[in-house]
């Protein structure tokens, strides 16, 4: 097995790593530190590995490192700016939709590229960003409307 | 899991995957989307070919036909306004249902059909469409139609070809489309999906007709006899009961965890009728 | 409830909220130790076999293996993986590993070595050869004459029958019941069927392990017993308790999965030989069948009513597998009859039960503990007869059930692994809950709406159910606080939070109590070393057990702070109060930094106490759970529109997080009634240990929810609460089942209510219907 060399941006800063050419961005980016990445099923169906890829959600389970050569990744440790807490933070501390939290991470995620790309979205559209990021805790109801509420609130 | 890999390649155009493929002999093995490779995780492989930077993510018109690239994510196909306005967007359509947001933004149209999964989504709306696809190796390119493509479960035609681009050719005047899909849950692989195409006369009887059927034979399927009994008849209740009739004797599918072959069976009687009915009413996809 | 209350009953913030939202490690694996091994368990791949040889040479010799154990390397302890209070009810039939194996997935041997494909490849090369036995897959042949028997060790202690395969029986009542169906009008009899649901906790079971620099074995794990994993590892492992250090961090969910003392032994194990750290993680397939499930079950209900519609007698009849080992066995299944039965007022009621062992996944706690199963046939059955009767099921449920005052005499009958005590109805919001939940849902107009044309009918049901807070006189936890310089307190606590959100509570009731804003609260939790003991979490005990020891703590402390600010303040102490940060009386007052630093550097003294708590009485919450569904009569598959649920769970100290306990506890039961069940294959392989083939309910599948909170106060409970987080699992199985029932008429008496049941049954009414016009 070879060693090889991956460059990518993760949360604004420039990365240089070494990788074996079969790791996936998963593991890679849980051993650089980045434990907001969560592993919950390695195929695919949970989510709670996402993260943003050039803006969009993907599942860092099913993506080789390699494959993120020259990307722009955000994880959930990029979203706030220093210690203020993006909209969709405060909104899911305010509604109650953080039970355990291990999928917090990817809802945050998948909402936050929803908002990015569509500002006021609709409950349909909001369940649909949220459908790829299985969570057993909420029942989804607290989530949903926390996504909603952050809408309103960038509004 | 795939720690026995020596190599990953990016190639930057058709020609270096191909010479990288022939290399790689019966180890190497072309990534796109990556989310049926991943999940398989073929202890073989020794060398990964990332195809995704090889120029085939595209939607593009040539002549009367659209023709799409092999890597195009099924975000983009949902999303195009092109394919949201190509046959009533049965395959932007299709392409929304597979899988969730996260997956969809990295499964690739090819890498649906290459995968050969008789369940693959956006098979059944190509079937309809009479799609066919473009395939490259060392001696050149050739397009075969889809139905030649596949040629059994989990098989499909390729070997060292690399499927690079799907031709959607010209479609018929005043076509009708639907797109069908049954989950047990909202985001779930189809435990049937079906695609129909329908065009009426003067007379409202059917002149052309595209009957197909996903994840109920080995692989996704046209039912041709169906089609055959539905021309030239008009689209009520006694054609539509004799045309599922016959949907349901085309179909072969199995009994596993998902559902048993004789509910399979019946929901590509369901599936057919609602299609067509939609087709008839002239209602198209809502996307 | 929250008159006067500053932070009792507010919807505070997750005390741990923002590490959550920012991705700060939290979690048992967010940590990253120098010389950590990967460690693997080799799987059974049959349901029943003798290891005839094992030779694990190769595995060794492979360059970055460390450490592989089989039956022959480490100590053969008879004990239960359940994680419950000292002396476990549930039999002492499971080993570390052993030369038997008893169910597809059941350990044969563990490895550690410097990576996970290193791992993987190592269990590879273990060579085993295996002398395969008939399996007993079927839990209606396990008691049978001639069936293989499971537990034929001679070790092993507390098992009812091994030769016969029954885990446990329990056969209790009160009156007579006999007596009471002669005496009744109508008698209804019927059977049920329960499916095995995984829990699917998003983190699945992990464990690490290492030792630290004094040579004590530390257990960071994914638990929700940490107590009870160090007293079980202890013993399993033969090393004293006090040289073991248990942590449990942040937990991505466990709903009864993780009170079990599962992965900690096998770690603990591997950490010791390969002297090195190591962790174990069950891969999701893992988790499916090497973990835990929920007890299927066969449930024969019968009931006698006057025909006004009193209930006079209830007779519940259950065969229930526990899979290949007893965790808790008897107790899952004694909640079957002593919270399900007692629901109605009936003099007359008997409960029989057969646990018994299947070549089966180990079925073990799940949220719920029992109740789902017995009330899935329980309020499926009133509702049949209710309807039979021509009675409302709310106007019968009404009629029925248990009151403010009432004793529930069969919980006497049926403790924890042995009598119980009585219990007594304190506080009752059912009514209310009734009333509330059948509005919300539009009730009245729904039920009497005429049946819609075309393919998809729609329909209302409902199900009222209850549960415990706290294992009468078994359960009890401990807490301490002391007082900082600045007036903050430190809050230590046994108790394990889930993700549900009990360190908000109990620092919620510790603020309360003295009188400070909650930021002044810091709470650790879940530390074998640095926090008191406590059961753990489970059989919804946190707020009221934890939580009455962490009020009892902070009355004390209170009264510490109270008599330190007397001196400071000149006034006696009861003319003081505690709030806003301060200790006041008419015209001064301290602040709580000013009483703190006068207390640690004027009088040297550090304000701190600690107390223990436990109940005698396990008071109920009530739950009133209706449906409205739409079934598509063409592909049988059931959309449910809404979801009502109105729960008494006492006071809400936290109104937002019992919401969310609410909700989620509905999804589970939404996919427990129509999606939900880890299939096998005829040799015990199982078929759908995945995501894509096992489904839960996503974002999508979700219908409206409408979520009521009926507060009541509690006695018994820290400022009048009981409990919430799995009483409202309870309701949504039958709720639906008769939902789909009103909307087309025929009953569901299996779990899961799948789309091509439903089409079959309809299919046969179509045929009866036809067959009766000829």
């Amino acid at each position: 097995m070879k060693a090889m060399e991956v460059r990518l941006n993760v949360n604004g800063e420039a990365k240089q790593w070494t990788i074996a050419p079969g790791d996936l961005l998963l593991d890679v980016l849980r051993r650089e530190g980045y434990f907001g990445v969560k592993r919950g099923c390695e195929a695919g169906e949970c989510g709670a590995c996402t993260v943003l890829l050039d803006g969009k959600p993907i599942n860092s389970c099913l993506m080789f490192a390699a494959q993120a050569e020259g990307a722009d990744v955000l994880t959930i440790e990029g979203v706030a700016h220093g210690s203020t807490l993006h909209p969709l933070q405060e909104a899911f501390l305010d509604h109650g939709a953080v039970q355990c939290g291990f999928c917090t991470p990817a809802m945050i995620l998948n909402a936050k590229a929803l908002l990015d790309r569509k500002p006021h979205p609709s409950e349909e559209e909001v369940r649909e960003a949220l459908a790829g990021t299985y969570c057993r805790c909420t029942g989804f109801r607290k989530p949903v409307e926390a996504v909603l509420a952050a809408a309103g609130a960038k509004r | 899991m795939f720690d026995r890999v020596e190599a990953f390649y990016r190639p930057g155009t058709v020609r270096e995957a191909l010479r990288l493929l022939q290399n790689g002999k019966n180890r190497a093995r072309v990534v796109a989307g990556g989310t049926d490779l991943v999940v398989e995780a073929d202890r073989s492989i020794r060398f990964l070919i990332d195809i995704t930077h090889a120029g085939l993510s595209y939607i593009r018109r040539r002549g009367k036909a659209c023709v799409i690239g092999a890597t195009t994510t099924m975000a983009t196909l949902e999303n195009s306004p092109a394919i949201r306005a190509l046959a009533g967007g049965i395959l932007a359509r299709a392409a929304a249902t597979c899988g969730s947001v996260q997956i969809r933004n990295m499964a690739t149209l090819g890498g649906n059909l290459a995968n050969g999964s008789p369940a693959a989504d956006t098979a059944t709306p190509l079937l309809a469409l009479d799609a066919e696809v473009v395939l490259a190796d060392a001696r050149g390119r050739r397009k075969i139609p889809l139905t030649a493509f596949y040629s059994g479960l989990r098989k499909t035609a390729p070997g060292k070809a690399l499927l690079i681009e799907v031709v959607i050719p010209a479609l018929p005047r005043g076509g009708r489309w639907s797109f069908q899909k049954l989950g047990r849950t909202e985001s779930d692989i189809s435990l049937v999906n079906a695609a129909a195409g329908l065009q009426l006369d003067s007379k409202g009887r059917a002149k052309w007709a595209r009957i197909a059927l996903g994840a109920v034979a080995p692989t996704p399927i046209r039912a041709v006899n169906a089609e055959k009994l539905l021309v030239g008849r008009k689209v009520d209740e006694s054609t539509l009961a004799e045309v599922c009739d016959q949907v349901a004797r085309e179909v072969q599918p199995i009994t596993d965890v998902r559902a048993s072959a004789e509910y399979r069976r019946e929901m590509c009687r369901v599936l057919v009728r609602r299609a067509l009915e939609e087709c008839a009413a002239g209602t198209g996809c809502s996307l | 409830m929250s008159s006067g209350r500053t932070v009792v009953g507010h919807n505070v913030r997750k005390v741990e909220g923002v590490k959550l939202v920012t991705g700060g490690p939290a979690f048992t694996d967010d940590i990253q130790l120098p010389g950590l091994l990967y460690g693997k368990i080799l799987p059974s791949p049959y349901a029943h076999a003798r290891i005839k040889r094992i030779d694990t040479r190769k595995a060794k010799a492979l360059p970055g293996v460390h450490a592989v154990l089989t039956y022959k390397n480490v100590p053969r302890v008879p004990h239960t993986t359940a994680g419950q209070a000292w002396p476990e009810p549930s039999p002492y039939d499971t080993y570390l590993l052993d030369s038997k194996v008893r169910f597809v997935g059941d350990r044969v041997a563990a490895v550690a070595a410097e990576s996970r494909a290193i791992a993987e490849k190592a269990l590879r090369l273990i060579e085993v050869e295996y002398d395969v036995l008939p399996a007993v897959l079927d839990m209606e042949q396990a008691m049978a004459p001639g069936a293989a028997v499971i537990h034929d060790e001679p070790d092993s202690k507390g098992i009812y029958d091994a030769s016969r395969n029954i885990a446990g029986y329990i056969l209790r009542g009160i009156g007579d019941v006999d007596q009471g169906f002669r005496d009744s009008d109508r008698i209804f009899e019927r059977e049920y069927r329960t499916q095995r649901q995984q829990h699917c906790p998003l983190e699945p079971h992990i464990t690490i392990s290492w030792l630290d620099g004094d040579g004590r074995l530390v257990i960071r794990t994914s638990t929700q017993v940490p107590y009870h994993s160090r007293r079980q590892v202890a013993m399993i492992l033969q090393i004293p308790v006090s040289r073991i250090h248990v942590i449990k961090p942040r937990m991505g969910g466990g709903f009864g999965g993780k009170q079990e003392m599962l992965l900690e032994d096998i770690c603990g194990a591997l950490a010791l030989a390969a002297r090195r750290p190591v962790k174990i993680e069950y891969t999701r397939e893992e988790e499916f069948y090497m973990a835990r499930t929920r007890h299927p079950q066969i449930l024969r209900m019968k009931m006698g009513v006057k025909r006004d519609g009193t209930i006079l007698a209830s007779q519940l009849t259950v065969v229930a597998t526990t899979g290949a080992y007893g965790s808790h066995s008897t107790t899952v299944q004694g909640n079957t009859g002593s919270k399900v039965l007692p629901l109605y007022r009936a003099e007359h009621m008997r409960f029989e039960c057969h646990v018994v062992y299947t070549n089966t996944p180990v079925a073990g706690a799940f949220r719920g503990y029992g109740c789902p199963q017995g009330f899935f046939a329980q309020e499926t059955l009133v509702d049949e007869i209710a309807n039979d009767l021509g009675i409302d099921p709310v106007e019968f449920h009404r009629q029925n059930v248990i009151r403010l005052g009432d004793t529930d005499r069969l919980s006497a009958q049926l403790g924890e692994g042995k009598e119980g005590l009585p219990r007594i109805v304190r506080s009752c919001g059912l009514p209310e809950c009734l009333d509330r939940a059948a509005a919300a849902i539009g009730w009245t107009g729904k039920r009497q709406a005429l049946p819609a044309a075309g393919h998809l009918k729609r329909g209302v049901g409902m199900a009222c159910t209850m549960q415990g807070s706290g294992i009468a006189g078994i359960d009890w936890a401990s807490a301490f606080l002391k007082m900082n310089e600045d007036g903050s307190f430190f809050l230590q606590t046994g108790a394990a939070d889930v993700g549900g959100g009990a360190d908000t509570v109990l620092s919620q009731i510790a603020a309360e109590t003295l009188g400070v804003s909650l930021d002044k609260i810091v709470i650790t939790s879940g530390d074998t070393d640095t926090t008191p003991f406590d059961v753990g979490a489970y059989a919804s005990s946190t707020t009221i057990i934890s939580g009455g020891a962490v009020k009892k703590a902070a009355e004390k402390v209170r009264e510490q702070v109270l008599r330190m600010a007397a001196k400071m303040l000149d006034t006696p102490v009861e003319n003081l109060t505690c709030g806003d940060n301060r200790v006041s009386a008419v015209g001064k007052s301290a602040t709580m930094t000013e009483i703190a630093l006068h207390s640690m550097y004027k009088e040297k003294t550090q304000i701190m106490d600690g107390a223990s708590h436990f109940n005698t009485d396990s008071p109920p919450p009530f739950c009133a759970t209706f449906a409205e569904v739409e079934v598509d009569t063409e592909t049988g598959k059931v959309r449910v529109l809404h979801m009502a649920t109105a729960v008494d769970p006492g006071t809400a100290i936290n109104p937002a997080q019992a919401e969310g306990q609410v909700e989620g506890a509905v999804a589970q039961g939404l996919g427990y009634a129509l999606t939900e069940e880890l299939v096998l294959d005829g040799a015990g392989r199982p078929l759908n240990p995945n995501f894509l083939d096992y489904k839960i309910f996503g974002a999508k599948d979700m219908p409206k929810l409408t979520t009521i909170l009926v507060e009541t106060d509690e006695p018994l409970g820290p400022y009048g609460a009981k409990s919430i987080s799995e009483v409202p699992i309870n309701g949504p199985a039958p709720a639906i089942a008769n939902a789909i029932f009103h909307a087309i008429g025929v009953r569901f008496r299996k779990l899961p209510i799948r789309p091509e049941d439903v089409l079959r049954a309809l299919r046969e009414k179509e045929t009866v219907a036809d067959d009766q016009c000829v």
